[in-house]
């Protein structure tokens, strides 16, 4: 069992939220938000989207089922902080609040966690951080220190988690594509999915060039997920532009925000953003309705997507777009989770729809 | 797809009387299905025997048939009503069993008729085991090794191929009926004749056990756009080997990583689309190996079940309303969410709080039978708790069992209680952990996930700590405040700090520690919900703990006045089930039709009363006298009521009341006079009504001088004593011997026994009737069939009365008007009389609702419940219009059926007597007599015999009554027998009889010939220890091959009447009429 001590979530605009915190683990601060998943608290941990975020998990029992390395999404957990109503620590399993505790990761349970649910719901993220110890007055300037140092920091958070050298994978399918891949923060399971049907990867780095991507004679683009605004995103957008057209292009989340740039369009911060695993989806690619899988807190402004441009896919909840396609610029971009972890798995089929019709189907065509 | 413009009348199947596997879950789907389809503007006809049941209520459909389930009376039905389609998945596996039957029979194809959401192909691949089985090989999941057998031979060959223990599921079969866990071929071989038996297409599936594995079951709906959604996951507490109705649940699911659960939710959505299920709800159940984590499927239901009412109310999802929306053509896109009111249905329910659902057993009721839980479900209720946390839910789910007001006592641990599943099992684990059993030794005896034992472990230290570090003195808050968030009531506090539970009380209420209110929403607080449905939680407010959750006030803000309260009835039991959940609908309804807003107080997550809907604020909490305090405090009501939610709420008005809460209707002075027995046969005596002779003794010696007073026979029962338990009929100073010596443990000068003049042979009536300050109504009377001496919910019924003269009937009536003035009821009384040489006996007089007040109201149309109503917030006469209803103006015929459970239990005895034991009723609505007691009758499940054995063993006293009952048989062509003693004497009277041996004149007996499946029918009357015991074999096999056996005189005759009609072939249906 790990040792507690009391802690504060702090805001930025000074409410408090008093809970408990491991013992000894150090302050930091990240954009508040909430999560709706059930279960997934290792896969969202190290899911580079959640760079410089503090998660609140809704459901209130955390950890029950421990760790493993095979949950992992990405090297290293980026979360700033964990929050549950209740985090499994009993003599028999503590394994989740060991290892957030191993890489520093502060934690805060035993308050009500619901009432911060409907704070951020109501007004939005806030930045905050979580500081232990007994005095108020003391965290409360720490937070607002460690808050401050946060804001000042790079904004374009996808270069931060994105690979500085370009990797090259191989694939399972040795007659597949190569499929080049701008990472903005990818997670393990993109790559995974991609591996499947492709012959190999190169992963390239968020500020990758479009020459970089031809001169890897890729046959398709995957623009990945990754945290923080699309419009701090240096580069990827002129990028992408520039490759418009010329070789099929899929986007997840940061990337289909990046993709959409790229075509002219613009981007809005969403109030509290979509963060779980059961968002329903209506998909008139494939002629669906499904669960997803979501982590966003920008989404594209349909209003000013060009006319080559169709939205086929809406979050039932709210109408937002949530994924476009283009025929004749063979792109696709997709602002949920294609390939889970956590979370439902039915839009798996976009990556299907991703080999088939935007490269096999179209080669098909070339060729004929 | 929209909805479908082809359809303008549907029909609704119910479920039938209530029984194990199959309550009254399906009386709060079938309602929400009504209510949904009539909102669309369709033309909804219900049918369904169970007259307890708020769907078959005239307001619910657009006609209302009480009929039995069988198809020769849906015949009738489809023949007037003429509807487009048929929805058989709302009713539970009776419903779906019907459907495939009158599709088989030819009779939807004849009526044109076509069934919606799901058809037969669908109803056989889910249900048939081999089918479905072939479906799992297809779509690549596991299953246990398994084989499906059709006869011994086969049963014999498949266990040699298979490892002991084995596990019997025989198919279509409700709740596991007939199967159970075998660990030998001895057990094997009994085990599989009765399944065989039980099976309709007698197949059985002998199943490799999987004992042990942690169990999971997904709540689907699945629209014909292909749309899938798991509207909730449940993993249950008990490992594989308990059914699934019996295990305590948690939701969600708890022990699974994404990646698991994700794999199984994959795996189901295959499944379902397979099995072809096109619109609708489904569930599908799982085992998963504690340690490899190997995942097999163990069954599946096509249907709205049991599991999906325990979803919806801890999801807020309503299942069964979107289920009829999407057999009607909608998809789930195109209805909105009612808890959101803005986001759709698509989509799957997120949790901030979990939910432990505990079922309810009644195991007391049935001396003999062993508390021993396995696959075959036998838990009669269950009681659902929400909590913040696992912790706080659990302990909410255990303060709703109402066994003890500290929800976990100290008890005297067993450990023999824990090594094998049984009811009380989580007693037992709690009081092992208090007394230093470790999660490793627990988790080795009862292969209960490590998850769940740590959470207890945790509770147990923490009642420690708190202990030995708690002193009223010098009070620690901290420890208080951990103390509610864990779920600790104020009652066990108490005792741990060794102090009252008042002062624990006081102390949190200076320090103005009470609970929170939390808003159940669908979403876990993503988007505002309105949706007033709540439970409390003491994980409220950061530091200051009197801060109330803002939607909490929200609501209360917009209400105009304050709100009255109706407690509910808690978790179902034999004795208090759904008819109460009836009275409390209804109530909630009349006040709202007199403007008032009404709260809902309940934890029963089957019902109806707990439908975020009925009442205008839900609170899911136990009926426990701490917890609805904080609710009648936090919504300000004006008053509460107690008298429609059955002795639960009775028993809790007196802390309420001192708790300085209103109570509406009766006060606690008259709930007094009709409890306190002196007090009652006072008053009885001040207004001329006589009362059986009693007196009290605890020696025997006493007893025999008080009896002979009395005179022989009486009844004994001891006092303190809940439900009618240990209460026997003793007929000669040696029984009356016997029973002291039986039941000394329960007798003292303190506890003395109550020895009551036993009116053999009384007809037994039961009034209910309406009193308000300045008028009373009568609403009708029930004349038993079986004489005196049977409980009256185990005793079938008739109104109007057919032996009762009309003469006596006045005098009863003005009883009845007389004593309810004396005792002063605002509200309901239900009265039990007995009369016996024209004379009038007051039995009992309960000032609230009863049992039968829905069958009544059925068979009068009077809306007693809303008259109820009015007489509780005063009004007149002229306003309760009270001189439109005329119960003596019935023109049918109504006889109550009752179901009894005997089959569940292995060892226990069909004999009735004066402890209740039926779980369920039906109705029989008739021109005249024997056409309702048929009806009521086949509505019981009882098979009529057509030619055969008929088979009597009669008590001395019965023979000259039976002899003409033997006669009749005869004539029709029946062949009689009977024990040795009876058999002379039908043979002296010219009744040729074929004699048999009693149980203890040697082989082959009368059992062996009942065993060998000749006879027919048996007769069978026993009174006295020794007689019943002797005679038990007889009843026993009557149950265990399902032959109708009748066990007092009364109910012979009826069945003479109810056969001979039956011969006729001459059976109608007709709908209820609208009420007044």
């Amino acid at each position: 069992m790990i040792k507690m001590e009391q802690g504060f979530l702090i805001l930025e605009s000074g409410e408090v939220f008093q809970g408990q915190s491991v013992q000894g683990t150090a302050a930091r601060a990240g954009e508040v938000v909430f999560n709706t998943s059930h279960s997934g608290y290792e896969e969202i941990a190290t899911d580079p989207s959640y760079f410089q975020q503090i998660i609140l998990m809704t459901q209130p029992m955390q950890g029950n089922y421990g760790v493993s390395d095979s949950f992992w999404e990405s090297r290293q957990i980026w979360i700033e902080g964990f929050m549950a109503l209740q985090i499994q620590n009993t003599p028999g399993n503590s394994d989740w609040l060991q290892r957030l505790q191993k890489n520093q990761v502060p934690t805060l349970c035993q308050f009500d966690t619901r009432a911060l649910t409907l704070r951020l719901r109501n007004g939005g993220t806030p930045w905050g951080a979580i500081v232990s110890g007994q005095d108020l007055t003391r965290s409360k300037a720490m937070a607002k220190d460690l808050i401050q140092q946060k804001k000042n920091q790079d904004l374009d958070w996808a270069w931060r988690v994105s690979r500085q050298e370009s990797e090259i994978r191989s694939g399972k399918n040795p007659k597949g594509p190569k499929i080049a891949v701008i990472d903005f923060g990818c997670k393990e399971n993109i790559l995974r999915e991609l591996q499947q049907q492709a012959s190999s990867l190169v992963v390239l780095s968020s500020r990758a060039s479009a020459a970089q991507v031809l001169d890897s004679k890729a046959d398709a683009l995957m623009l990945t997920n990754g945290p923080g605004n699309p419009g701090d995103v240096q580069k990827a957008p002129a990028t992408v532009r520039a490759l418009l057209g010329k070789l099929p292009i899929f986007g997840i989340c940061m990337g289909h925000q990046i993709l959409g740039l790229a075509l002219g369009a613009k981007t809005y911060k969403l109030k509290f953003g979509h963060r779980g695993a059961n968002h329903p989806i209506q998909d008139t690619l494939l002629k669906q309705i499904y669960m997803t899988s979501q982590n966003h807190g920008y989404a594209l402004d349909e209003k000013t997507l060009p006319a080559t441009v169709q939205v086929t896919q809406k979050n039932l909840n709210d109408q937002t777009v949530a994924g476009i396609y283009s025929q004749s610029l063979n792109c696709l971009g997709i602002q949920f989770h294609p390939e889970s972890h956590p979370g439902p798995h039915e839009s798996r089929l976009l990556f299907d729809f991703f080999f088939s019709e935007m490269i096999y189907q179209r080669r098909t065509q070339q060729w004929s | 797809m929209p909805k479908r413009n082809d359809l303008k009348k549907v029909l609704i199947l119910g479920s039938g009387p209530i029984v194990i596997g199959q309550a009254c879950e399906f009386d709060y789907s079938g309602t929400q299905a009504c209510k949904a389809l009539m909102a669309e503007g369709l033309e909804v006809i219900l049918v369904n025997s169970n007259p307890a049941t708020i769907m078959t209520d005239p307001d619910i459909a657009t006609r209302v048939y009480i009929e039995p389930l069988l198809p020769i009376s849906l015949d009738k039905i489809l023949e007037i009503e003429k509807p487009d389609a048929l929805i058989p998945t709302l009713g539970g596996q009776t419903a779906l069993n019907l459907a495939l039957e009158l599709d088989r029979q030819g009779i939807l194809k004849k009526h044109n008729v076509q069934m919606l959401g799901a058809d037969p192909k669908v109803i056989q691949s889910a249900e048939d085991r081999e089918l479905f089985r072939d479906i799992l090989d297809q779509v690549g999941a596991r299953y246990p090794v398994s084989f499906l057998v059709r006869n011994m031979q086969q049963a014999i060959e498949a266990s040699e191929k298979l490892k002991f223990p084995l596990i019997l599921r025989p198919n279509y079969t409700l709740g596991g009926g007939g199967g159970g866990i075998s660990y030998n071929i001895e057990e094997y071989k009994k085990m599989m004749s009765i399944a065989l038996h039980e099976s309709p297409t007698s197949e059985v599936l002998v199943e490799a056990s999987i004992l042990g594995w942690k169990e999971f079951e997904l709540e689907v709906m699945h629209d014909a756009a292909g749309t899938f959604v798991v509207v909730c996951t449940i993993e249950n507490f008990d490992p594989c080997g308990v059914h699934t109705g019996d295990s305590i649940t948690v939701a969600p699911q708890q022990t699974l990583s994404d990646q698991d659960y994700q794999a199984m939710r994959d795996e189901a959505c295959k499944i379902l689309r397979k099995v072809g299920v096109q619109t609708g709800g489904a569930n599908i159940q799982f085992a998963v190996h504690p340690k490899t984590g190997e995942r097999v499927v163990i069954e599946m239901n096509p249907r709205v079940s049991r599991s999906s009412a325990l979803a919806s109310k801890a999801t807020g999802f309503p299942i069964a309303k979107i289920a009829a929306l999407l057999a009607i053509g909608y998809n789930l896109n195109e209805i909105t969410n009612d808890i959101t009111g803005q986001t759709p249905c698509c989509f799957e329910p997120a949790l901030d709080y979990v939910v432990t659902k505990i079922p309810k057993f009644s195991f007391e009721k049935f001396p003999g039978a062993q508390d021993l839980l396995t696959t075959q479900m036998k838990s009669v209720g269950e009681a659902m708790g929400i909590g913040r946390t696992l912790e706080e839910s659990l302990m909410k789910a255990l303060l709703s069992m109402e066994l003890h007001p500290e929800g976990i006592p100290d008890i005297s641990l067993d450990i023999e209680k824990i090594s094998f599943p049984n009811s009380l099992r989580i007693y037992h684990l709690f009081q092992a952990f208090r007394e230093g059993h470790t999660v490793s030794q627990l988790q080795d005896l009862t292969q209960i996930n490590q998850y769940f034992l740590e959470k207890i472990d945790q509770l147990v230290a923490f009642e420690k700590d708190f202990k030995e570090n708690f002193k009223l003195s010098s009070p620690s808050f901290e420890l208080l405040v951990q103390a509610k968030r864990y779920g600790f009531s104020d009652a066990r506090l108490a005792t741990l700090a060794k102090v009252s539970e008042n002062e624990i009380r006081e102390l949190r209420f200076q320090n103005k520690l009470h609970p929170g209110f939390f808003q159940v929403d669908t979403c876990a607080g993503e988007f505002k919900s309105e949706t007033p449905y709540f439970y409390s939680s003491y994980w409220v407010g950061a530091g200051d703990l009197s801060v109330v959750s803002t939607s909490t006030k929200n609501i209360l803000s917009k209400l105009v006045s304050k709100p009255i309260a109706i407690l509910g009835g808690g978790p179902n039991r034999i004795g208090q089930g759904i008819e109460f959940d009836y009275s409390c609908v209804r109530g909630v309804k009349a006040l709202q039709r007199f403007s008032r807003k009404v709260v809902m107080i309940n934890s029963n997550p089957e019902t109806v009363s707990t439908d975020y809907d009925t009442a205008d604020l839900l609170f899911f909490e136990p009926l426990h006298a701490e917890f609805v305090d904080e609710v009648l405090r936090v919504t300000g009501c004006e008053s509460f009521v107690a008298q429609l939610g059955g002795q639960t709420p009775i028993n809790m008005a007196k802390k309420l009341i001192q708790r300085g809460h209103q109570l509406l209707g009766s006060t606690l002075e008259s709930m007094d006079l009709s409890e306190d027995r002196r007090r009652f046969s006072e008053i009885c005596l001040e207004l001329g009504l006589k009362i059986p002779n009693s007196g009290l003794a605890s020696r025997v010696e006493d007893a025999i001088s008080e009896v002979e007073r009395i005179g022989y026979p009486v009844i004994c029962r001891p006092s303190y004593v809940l439900g009618g338990r240990r209460m026997e009929v003793i007929e000669t100073k040696s029984e009356l011997e016997s029973y002291f010596s039986r039941n000394a443990d329960a007798i003292s000068p303190q506890r003395p026994c109550f020895i009551d003049q036993f009116l053999e042979g009384a007809l037994e009536i039961d009034v209910d009737l309406v009193r308000a300050k300045d008028w009373v109504k009568i609403c009708g009377v029930v004349e038993h069939i079986e004489a005196a001496g049977v409980h009256s919910g185990d005793s079938m019924g008739v109104l109007p009365p057919q032996r009762l003269k009309e003469e006596t009937q006045n005098k009863v009536e003005m009883a009845c008007e007389k004593l309810a003035h004396r005792m002063k009821v605002i509200g309901h009384l239900n009265l039990q009389i007995a009369i016996k040489d024209d004379r009038i006996y007051i039995l009992e007089a309960n000032p609230r609702s009863s049992r039968s007040v829905p069958f009544v109201a059925k068979a009068t149309g009077i809306p007693i419940v809303d008259l109820g109503i009015a007489a509780m917030l005063g009004l007149s006469s002229e306003q309760a219009r009270i001189d439109s209803y005329d119960w003596r103006k019935t023109k049918l015929v109504s006889v109550k059926g009752v179901v009894f459970p005997f089959k569940k239990f292995k060892e226990a005895d069909s004999i009735l007597g004066p402890e209740m034991k039926s779980t369920g009723e039906s109705m029989g609505r008739g021109i005249d007599y024997p056409e309702a007691l048929l009806k009521a009758f086949l509505s019981s499940q009882i098979r009529f015999p057509e030619k055969g054995e008929v088979f009597f063993s009669l008590r001395e006293k019965d023979k000259p009554e039976m002899l003409e009952v033997a006669k009749n048989f005869s004539r029709m062509g029946f062949q009689i027998s009977a024990t040795s003693g009876t058999a002379a004497f039908f043979n002296e009277q010219n009744v040729p009889t074929v004699s048999y041996k009693k149980m203890f004149e040697g082989r082959p007996n009368c059992v062996d010939n009942i065993r060998a499946g000749k006879v027919m029918l048996v007769i069978n009357t026993a009174r006295g220890r020794k007689s019943i015991e002797d005679s038990f074999g007889i009843r026993r096999a009557c149950i265990d091959l399902s032959i109708p056996c009748l066990t007092e005189t009364d109910t012979a005759e009826a069945f003479l009447l109810a056969l001979k009609y039956f011969q006729t072939q001459k059976l109608t249906a007709r709908a209820l009429e609208k009420s007044i």
